[in-house]
């Protein structure tokens, strides 16, 4: 008997979902729910969007796989979010993901409360959307994120990895461009993927605050993963704190600031490598400037961000410096018509340099790849809540075993 | 279904020219008068569950669904007579559409003020009239002519609650209903006519009563009733 294996899967239920949301395209306005439902006099609203995106296939290059280790450009996802009214200062907020149907994951499940009626403070607690940058939060409006690919710094998956480490400099030079399979000597043993700068699907658990005000914005959240890897449950009893602060010099323009900086590294190897790591605490540090202006048809955006992980010095050739990731992109929409848009992004990926003894003549090198990106497509609005996207998008990685890529893909998105 | 086909009946009427037989050119006018009764719950538009929001949305006015149009579904040739280019305003206030129900005659220009302290971006994908005003900010103004009769729905790009319905008709034969369904249709001339309502609630055609205006004019009363 044949073995139904993750790929004929995708197949089975990406095929699935472009047919009924192909019928569904077809059919008159008011056959699809235009929007949200109501139950228990307005108590509860329910919405949702379902995505279908068709691509070359990336299982050699890994330029596209996600922290779950899906292919963003090949993806069948259904969403389901969820608001319940307790009071109207108090809701209960959820939403429930399934990705290439494997599972069903809570991605947001927190209570939102505003303490005070009068003023616009909120405070929210479970698993929170991510207060730094602008991307992760963005990516949950409707069709904000223009094209089908995520920016590199949200999604590309670095070597380093919260589980495992590498014991000398060439541990980390030989991991290179393997961020999707990456495997050090200390740790875990499996072969597992690497993190992104930071994680735009997946959430945190903590509790947050925030203030919103017509020219300022600013959140803080305490929780127990970081912002390359988000957790359920604290896994190394310290928790990450981050913030950003949002300014609205003009109609149009938001300017925003964050940092973050949370314990990275596993207890268990903390604790298994005590006497030779002693109580010092390996954390990810993160800054990040994102910006926005939009007027008329267009809307450009940009963000730009650091992140410093310091990891311990325990073979030889060292790794003397905390290690960098910096990433920046900007993309741009401009609509051209009633039913449809154009877009773009430009993005890049760099790391900073170690040197090692064995790999590259013990020159520095950076320990990561760099990536470049760009991407292109266009959009266009079958009805207000059905979006069919087609995009290309050229990758150059400077290492690994395949450093040039280009994919084409097409979604089909519908919401209500 | 019911949308386009209230929209290929006015069509139909605009481009026929109907009137009614008994139709007088001299003789006085009447008036329709009534109530449209929504007997079906009609809840605001709900807004989206913000999951990635850090904090409560701004409140937004609920729109006001139980307004309904009443036309004559044929009307008096005279109906038909080239007038002065009108206008008619439908604001962004509290991230509501002001009206949420906004009847026009072909050749209107609607104008569409942002009077919200955020961007708004007003469009409409209907077969009526497709057109994308673009993002502006608050005290601006952007305008649209409806030369063509049909049902166009407006939306803002930026917030998926709002949305609002612009009815545009080849004659000047309908009314709006005011708060309290009521509502007044005036100088009708004499003749046997189809009227019709239009809500949105309504799946598939809306009710319709046949009235007379005799040729000595006069008030009818048109009661009408939806569930």
């Amino acid at each position: 008997m044949k073995r139904f294996t993750p790929m004929m899967r995708f197949r089975t239920v990406a095929a699935g979902t472009l047919l009924w949301l192909s019928a569904a395209g077809a059919a008159a306005a008011q056959t699809l729910p235009a929007g949200p439902a109501e139950f228990a006099n307005g108590a509860v609203t329910v919405s949702g969007n379902v995505s279908a995106s068709i691509g070359s296939r990336d299982d050699v290059a890994f330029f596209n796989y996600t922290d779950y280790e899906h292919n963003a450009l090949r993806m069948v996802r259904i969403a389901v979010s969820g608001t319940w009214k307790v009071t109207s200062r108090l809701s209960v907020l959820t939403e429930l993901r399934s990705e290439n149907s494997e599972g069903v994951v809570p991605y947001a499940l927190y209570v939102r409360a505003r303490p005070f009626a009068h003023v616009p403070i909120d405070i929210q607690a479970g698993r929170i959307p991510p207060v730094f940058g602008a991307f992760a939060r963005q990516s949950y409006r409707i069709d904000d994120n223009p094209l089908i690919g995520y920016p590199l710094a949200y999604q590309y998956l670095t070597s380093m990895r919260p589980d495992a480490i590498p014991g000398s400099a060439d541990d980390l030079l030989l991991m290179r461009g393997r961020g999707w399979r990456t495997t050090y000597p200390v740790g875990s043993q499996e072969t597992a993927p690497g993190v992104p700068i930071a994680s735009a699907y997946k959430w945190d658990t903590g509790v947050e605050g925030s203030f919103t005000s017509d020219r300022f914005d600013a959140g803080l959240s305490v929780t127990t993963g970081t912002l390359s890897n988000p957790r359920t449950r604290d896994d190394n009893g310290a928790p990450q704190v981050a913030g950003r602060i949002g300014w609205k010099p003009a109609f149009g323009l938001v300017i925003g600031a964050s940092a973050s900086r949370g314990a990275f590294l596993n207890g268990a190897i903390a604790d298994r490598y005590r006497s030779l790591l002693g109580d010092h605490s390996y954390t990810q540090t993160a800054f990040g400037l994102d910006g926005e202006y939009s007027r008329d048809h267009w809307i450009v955006r940009t963000e730009w961000i650091n992140s410093r992980w310091t990891l311990p010095q325990l073979g030889v050739p060292l790794i003397r410096q905390p290690l960098t990731a910096t990433s920046a992109y900007v993309e741009t929409r401009y609509r051209f018509a009633p039913r449809w848009y154009v877009a773009g992004r430009a993005d890049m990926l760099t790391f900073s340099r170690v040197t090692g003894q064995r790999l590259f003549g013990g020159q520095p090198t950076t320990w990561d790849a760099p990536v470049k990106r760009f991407e292109l497509g266009t959009g266009v609005y079958l009805q207000r809540n059905l979006t069919l996207r087609v995009s290309v998008q050229p990758n150059w990685r400077d290492g690994g075993r395949i450093r040039h890529r280009t994919y084409a893909s097409t979604e089909l998105a519908y919401w209500f | 279904m019911s949308q386009r086909r209230i929209a290929s009946l006015i069509l139909v009427a605009a481009i026929a020219g109907l009137w009614p037989a008994g139709v007088g050119g001299r003789a006085a006018a009447g008036t329709i008068r009534g109530r449209v009764d929504v007997k079906t719950p009609v809840a605001p538009e709900p807004q989206r569950p913000d999951v990635g929001g850090l904090g409560l949305s701004p409140a937004h006015e609920p729109t006001d669904r139980r307004r309904s149009v009443v036309y004559l579904e044929t009307a008096p040739r005279a109906a038909f007579d080239a007038r002065e280019e009108p206008h008619a305003r439908m604001d962004q206030r509290n991230e509501t559409f002001v009206p949420h129900v906004l009847a026009i005659v072909a050749g209107t220009t609607v104008d569409f003020p942002n009077d919200d302290r955020t961007y708004h971006n007003v469009f409409s994908l209907s077969k009526a009239k497709s057109f994308d005003l673009g993002r502006y900010a608050t005290g601006k103004s952007k305008s649209v002519r409806f030369d063509h009769p049909g049902i166009v729905r407006v939306f803002c790009d930026i917030h998926s609650h709002m949305s609002a319905f612009i009815l545009v008709f080849a004659h000047r034969y309908f009314t709006v209903t005011d708060d309290d369904g009521r509502y007044r249709l005036e100088n009708v001339p004499p003749g046997t006519y189809t009227l019709t309502v239009w809500n949105e609630t309504i799946r598939g055609d809306g009710p319709k009563r046949t009235v007379t205006i005799p040729d000595g004019g006069g008030d009818i009363d048109a009661d009408f009733s939806i569930r």
